[in-house]
């Protein structure tokens, strides 16, 4: 065991939890269980699986996600500056007439635009992302329950927040243990 | 095996209703008889105005159909099973090209009316008198044919393969259909380029666009899946293909729709920015003689009409699967191809701006329906879906992440 330094001692209080948490053999008893659950009540649900599973999403009730108006800010920002940039370095900056072309014309101009509203999309789509996903995040209290590596085998694991209204601990042990989790565990954060 | 049930996963009926088929057939027919016996009355009043505007309409049809068989080609080599419930509607487009080669008649009847290279006056011409070779009567007649010939072949072979499958459901057929795509692909692509430059460029002989064949093919792809979207959505209004062909694939329909939209932009905004660019004489003159009057106008709509405003309104999810948002742009877009065709050819023959013409309706009417007849003759008795595609239940039950 790692040595307690003095700033990671608690207070003494009594352990904090992040869920109870239960796995399952196939995606199918996954999608059952956070179906059951949600009728049950419990909103602060979360799902691991090694695979996107068709339906989870509807099955969580979980939106769009809102990276598509990200993206689509970051294209039209991307679109405004490379149309400064042309206009700017070309029309004001340092004015220099090339095969009698204008100054600034919109039509030479459109491949730059095109180039830097992809540009800018692409930094969005990928910071905005993982930004999205708290990534990069090196721990999370779901590496606390026992079997978590199933999660990335041949697992499907469903975790009950503990912060959500209705949670208390054996109502939702008992609520997983009936819809054929195994292992199930109150997890510490 | 998978194909023993091929409807068990659906409650669709496969076949259209004798009635409903007939009733359709008749209405295409009048369409067709009505169309036929105007454009005749024009042929014979105003020769000129009729060759570019049935020349018009004419390949209006037929882009659609190379639209379609490029569709099928893909699909084939891609592999894909999420579009297979549209592949035999696909096919039926595709399926009215070998009878283009008929049409194509008029076209050459025409050819000393609408293409001045024919003219004598050509032969002493210091840059077409060296294009004579190439762009004369016999040839173009010849280019036509062979063309025609190929996509018919293509056409054929892809339609009876699949048509075979539908009762075997072998998937030797499907292995032998991906064998026929790759070449057919690039042969494709070059016959199309023939048939454009031969069709539409040489409208203006002295002008040149190496890219112009994949301009052309571009609009007809995207009128082909406008076409294919309103048909789909017809036969769902008549109850036909609810569940094969749902929500999902309707969102992936209005996927290649906004796909096409962009790719059209791309392709006709390369073409201009560099011969803008370019600005030489042998090139500029094209655009030049397209952007006068209300020719000019009619410039600007497209840009709007056939790029922006359609790319913007089919960007966001919700309207790729609101029937009502794609119906819409699905006839909008039809519209704009047919625009973008008239913008290429009748300013050769109005030059001072544009000048509607009854004959551009009644010549679109005729052949729109005798092309309509041609597919709709192919869905008589016979499945709207290719039951025996292995891939058939994977697209039934196909979902967009």
């Amino acid at each position: 065991m790692a040595a307690k330094l003095p700033f990671m001692e608690t207070n003494g209080d009594e352990p904090k939890y992040y869920a109870v948490m239960s796995d399952f053999n196939t995606p199918e008893d996954l999608l059952r269980a956070v179906r059951t659950a949600r009728t049950a009540g419990y909103t602060q649900l979360e799902a691991f699986s090694p695979f996107p599973i068709h339906g989870i999403d509807e099955a969580m009730g979980e939106g769009r996600s809102p990276l598509g108006w990200i993206v689509i800010l970051c294209a039209l920002a991307g679109i405004a500056l490379a149309i400064l940039l042309q206009w700017w370095t070309g029309a004001i900056d340092y004015k220099l007439v090339i095969a009698g072309k204008p100054l600034f014309a919109l039509e030479p101009s459109v491949p730059i635009i095109f180039e830097l509203g992809v540009l800018v999309s692409a930094f969005g789509a990928v910071i905005g992302m993982l930004a999205l996903n708290k990534l990069p995040q090196y721990w999370h209290p779901f590496f606390n329950y026992t079997a978590h590596a199933g999660a990335s085998n041949d697992r499907f694991l469903l975790a009950i927040s503990a912060t959500d209204p209705k949670f208390k601990t054996d109502e939702v042990k008992a609520l997983l243990d009936s819809l054929g989790g195994r292992n199930t565990e109150l997890v510490e954060s | 095996m998978a194909q023993e049930h091929p409807h068990q996963s659906a409650a669709d009926n496969y076949f259209l209703a004798p009635g409903m088929w007939a009733t359709v057939r008749n209405g295409l027919a009048f369409l067709a008889l009505a169309g036929w016996i105007a454009s005749i009355a024009g042929f014979a009043t105003n020769r000129e105005q009729f060759h570019f505007s049935y020349l018009t309409a004419f390949l209006f049809c037929v882009s659609i159909g190379l639209g379609a068989l490029f569709f099928v080609l893909v699909q084939h080599l891609s592999g894909s099973a999420c579009s297979v419930t549209v592949r035999r509607l696909e096919e039926s487009i595709m399926r009215t090209l070998p009878f283009g080669v008929v049409l194509f008649g008029l076209v050459v009847t025409g050819i000393h009316y609408t293409y001045h290279w024919s003219h004598e006056s050509a032969k002493t011409d210091a840059v077409l008198k060296q294009k004579l070779a190439y762009l004369n009567a016999d040839w173009f007649t010849i280019r036509g044919v062979i063309v025609f010939g190929l996509w018919t072949i293509w056409a054929l072979v892809l339609f009876r393969k699949s048509r075979a499958q539908d009762v075997d459901g072998a998937i030797a057929h499907t292995r032998n259909l991906v064998k026929w795509s790759a070449p057919g692909l690039l042969l494709l692509f070059i016959t199309a380029s023939v048939a454009s430059f031969d069709w539409i460029m040489s409208l203006d002989p002295h002008w040149f666009s190496t890219m112009f064949g994949v301009y052309f093919l571009t609009g007809g792809g995207l009128g082909f899946i406008a076409v294919l979207i309103l048909i789909c959505l017809a036969l769902r209004n008549a109850g036909y293909l609810n569940n094969a062909i749902n929500e999902e694939h309707y969102h992936d329909l209005g996927k290649w729709l906004f796909c096409m939209t962009a790719f059209w932009g791309y392709i006709a905004f390369s073409q201009y920015m560099l011969i803008w660019y370019g600005n030489l004489p042998e090139e500029i003159f094209w655009f030049k003689n397209r952007l006068v009057g209300s020719w000019e106008g009619m410039a600007i709509f497209l840009v709007f009409g056939h790029f922006l405003i359609p790319f913007f309104a089919l960007l966001p999810r919700a309207s790729k699967r609101n029937f009502k948002v794609l119906t819409f742009f699905a006839v909008w877009l039809l519209v704009m191809h047919y625009a973008d065709i008239y913008w290429q050819v009748m300013p050769v023959l109005h030059k001072n701006g544009i000048s509607p013409h009854w004959l551009d309706l009644a010549t679109l009417v005729a052949l729109v329906s005798t092309f309509g007849l041609i597919f709709w003759a192919q869905l008589r008795e016979r499945p709207l879906v290719p039951v025996g595609d292995p891939r058939l239940r994977q697209s039934l039950a196909f979902h967009n992440a």
